[in-house]
């Protein structure tokens, strides 16, 4: 029973609610959770990790109420958001000590450990200090840690931010083809991540579960609200001002603009197009009421904070 | 596990600094005193040193004596916590000792304030008819100090425990300042000889020998883990896998156990070169004689395990309870105050003391009149470390759960707590 159930699920950090109300029931294969930096989605991966406690609701994975904190750590493999590992041990023993705390026997986990090497293309590097490790290799080698004693639940707190395109690329590619037999769930701020990877996702703002669906679902819901305009650079700062601008294209002294809208804007020449999922994600926050655009502080929508990012969420 | 555990530990700066610590008092200390045999008394030599034997006779008066002198000087000296302190008393306070005074010595109140004359010895500089500055020396002039006649031992034992009481304690009317500065005398020949013999026939040399290594060793070890295991506990966080290891199988007892096992084991391991190599070099020294080749590293195992015990085990729970540097704090507090506060350092072995004294290759009969005592600490020392291990695994299961997040670990709040 490959299925993770969460019902009602509150949080608090303090007086501060991190999770409100959550519920949601994620299958076999890759679930995004998607949202902005502090929208909860680290609280919520931690706590299906057992490693936060809940105030209410409940959560069961695998048919393991999360209260069993053993079992679940016995069916879940997770992927920190700051992978690290001591700077002192070679890949191999770093992975051999961490097959040990899983309590794996020694000939298992040497089989174990030179398979996943293999498979995500550290095998070469199996004698090389973690210390010295690319940020690619690192997480790289967080995915086959998280993978050594074959969960049935892989939970992978923002596993691209900072890496490479190559390399997220690479990674993504990896996470699918591990997702073929067990849970995996993806947290990002990365929209291309969850596009790429994805189909069943949930949007998290604010503690909530802002949206659920599949991402075919978040397009569609987004169509007729997308338009773009070529306009004079002198007007960009006018136009950001009034609008939720998603991309801008610099052409010379011209500038195409493509914006979320309910209606079409006032602005000559303008004209609807195609949504895609980053489109389809800023009007999903912003026709469930979350402020979007330079007005708070989040910048042009279009840029890294949407297309991939160096930071974590925090 | 065991063994990666080992090997984190021993990799690491603080082992190394460990190591050279232990291997640094065992040569300083213990090695220098077995750097030669001890031979036997000659009937000729006439000084075979001191020991503690109260003689009313002549104690009585000398301590008697010491009290009128520093009562009249105004100021006592004292190591009330190990440390000295210069006490000086108030008016109230003066009345009630010249008032023991007055029973120990018959002199009375007045008659004391009446010595004018009384000057501690000391420097005086003065100045000559043609102003150059004299320096002289001046012996003290005390008046002449009677015990009264009446006054039995026991009396005088309580008016110097009422005179320390006064002054505020750990002062030389102490019952442990009166017998280690008043009840000193020169030791006869036949007591050295019998000293001598009992070191080379009933001990087998090894034997008391094995007090002196433990004695010294003892020292470093009661707070040198510390800084092992306080280092090793806090590797996952100065590495930031501690949620990684939070997420393994593994239940928190084992993996606590498991490294407090894995910290002792390699702790032990320059204590018990040492052990040998001091039981060696010994050995080595008396040649011909009838040597205990083991007794050194038996009475190591003894005395010294609690000892690393006990800093390794408050290392690990106060680290996980807070910082590493409140550990080290908290170990090294204890430890001063264990090491200042020995009453002395043969034969004073008290059942909560950390650090274990007995500083002497003789005074056996010192030692084994503490003997409970000493069992009864060194079981206590090795069952509190136990207790300790298991707080430390259930802190860590409440951090683990993110149930607590530990003592003084950040926010406005001293017990930061988890979210739930």
């Amino acid at each position: 029973m490959d299925v993770i159930e969460i019902k009602n699920v509150n949080k608090f950090y303090g007086k501060k609610q991190a999770l409100k109300n959550v519920s949601l029931t994620i299958n076999r294969g890759m679930f995004g959770l998607l949202g902005r930096n502090g929208a909860g989605k680290t609280t919520l991966m931690k706590t299906l990790a057992a490693l936060h406690k809940k105030r209410d609701g409940s959560i069961s994975v695998c048919g393991i109420p999360i209260e069993n904190a053993k079992e679940i750590r016995a069916v879940t493999g997770y992927l920190p958001q700051d992978f690290a590992m001591y700077g002192g041990m070679t890949v191999y023993e770093a992975l051999d000590y961490l097959g040990a705390l899983s309590g794996m026997p020694k000939v298992l986990r040497k089989e174990r450990i030179d398979v996943l090497l293999k498979r995500v293309n550290l095998y070469d590097q199996r004698g090389v200090k973690v210390k010295a490790l690319s940020g690619g290799m690192n997480r790289r080698m967080g995915i086959a840690q998280a993978l050594l004693h074959d969960p049935r639940v892989l939970i992978v707190d923002e596993p691209t931010a900072g890496l490479d395109p190559e390399e997220r690329i690479r990674f993504r590619n990896l996470l699918c083809e591990v997702a073929e037999d067990r849970i995996v769930i993806l947290s990002t701020h990365i929209v291309g991540d969850i596009e790429a990877a994805c189909e069943d996702i949930a949007i998290m703002n604010g503690g909530e579960i802002l949206w659920k669906g599949t991402v075919s679902e978040l397009i569609r819901n987004a169509e007729g609200k997308v338009f773009s305009v070529r306009v004079q650079k002198k007007f960009l700062p006018q136009i950001k001002s009034g609008h939720i601008v998603t991309g801008m294209l610099m052409q010379g002294d011209y500038t195409t603009v493509r914006m979320v809208s309910d209606t079409a804007p006032d602005i000559e020449n303008i004209f609807p197009v195609e949504p895609n999922c980053e489109d389809a994600y800023i009007w999903c926050l912003y026709s469930n009421g979350c402020e979007v655009g330079e007005s708070n502080g989040c910048g042009v929508y279009g840029s890294e904070d949407v297309y991939g990012s160096a930071g974590g969420e925090s | 596990m065991f063994f990666k555990e080992c090997k984190k530990a021993v990799f690491s700066l603080t082992f190394l600094l460990y190591v050279f610590v232990v291997f640094a008092m065992y040569l300083t200390q213990f090695g220098n005193d077995a750097s030669s045999a001890v031979s036997a008394p000659s009937p000729d030599s006439g000084d075979y040193g001191f020991t503690a034997t109260p003689i009313p006779e002549t104690l009585m008066p000398n301590a008697a004596e010491g009290l009128v002198d520093e009562y009249l000087a105004g100021e006592f000296t004292t190591y009330p916590t190990g440390f000295y302190k210069k006490v000086k008393l108030t008016e109230k306070k003066k009345t009630a000792l010249a008032a023991v005074i007055t029973e120990l010595t018959g002199l009375t109140a007045e008659e004391l304030d009446g010595f004018d004359s009384y000057e501690p010895e000391g420097f005086n500089y003065t100045a000559d008819e043609n102003g150059d500055i004299v320096l002289s020396y001046h012996e003290r002039v005390l008046p002449e100090i009677r015990v009264s006649e009446s006054l039995t031992y026991e009396r005088f034992e309580e008016l110097m425990e009422e005179a320390d009481k006064i002054i505020g304690g750990g002062s030389y009317y102490s019952k442990k300042g009166i017998s280690r500065y008043y009840s000193m005398v020169p030791k006869t020949y036949e007591q050295a000889l019998a000293e001598y013999e009992r070191l080379i026939n009933d001990e087998k040399i090894t034997g008391a020998y094995a007090r002196l290594f433990c004695d010294y060793s003892g020292i470093d070890l009661a707070v040198m883990p510390v800084f092992v295991a306080a280092a090793l506990v806090s590797l996952d966080r100065k590495y930031r896998v501690s949620g990684l290891i939070y997420s393994r199988k593994i239940s928190s007892a084992r993996l606590v156990f498991t490294r407090f096992a894995a910290l002792v084991t390699v702790l032990l391991i320059p204590a018990a070169i040492t052990a040998v190599m001091a039981n060696v070099s010994v050995s080595s020294r008396y040649p011909g004689y009838s040597v205990d080749m083991l007794a050194i590293p038996k009475l190591a195992a003894v005395w010294l395990i609690p000892n690393i015990l006990t800093a390794a085990a408050v290392g690990m729970f106060v680290t996980e309870l807070s910082s590493p540097i409140l550990a080290v704090f908290v170990q090294g507090a204890w430890w001063i105050a264990s090491v200042m506060s020995a009453d002395g350092l043969t034969g004073e072995i008290r059942p909560f003391t950390l650090v274990c004294r007995h500083n002497s290759l003789y005074k056996y009969e010192a030692f084994a009149n503490t003997l409970p005592q000493f069992i009864f600490n060194r079981v206590f020392y090795t069952v509190l470390p136990l207790v300790l291990v298991g707080l430390t695994a259930a802190l860590y299961e409440l951090k683990r759960r993110g149930i607590w997040n530990g003592l003084f670990s950040g926010g406005k709040n001293i017990f930061r707590k988890s979210a739930v």
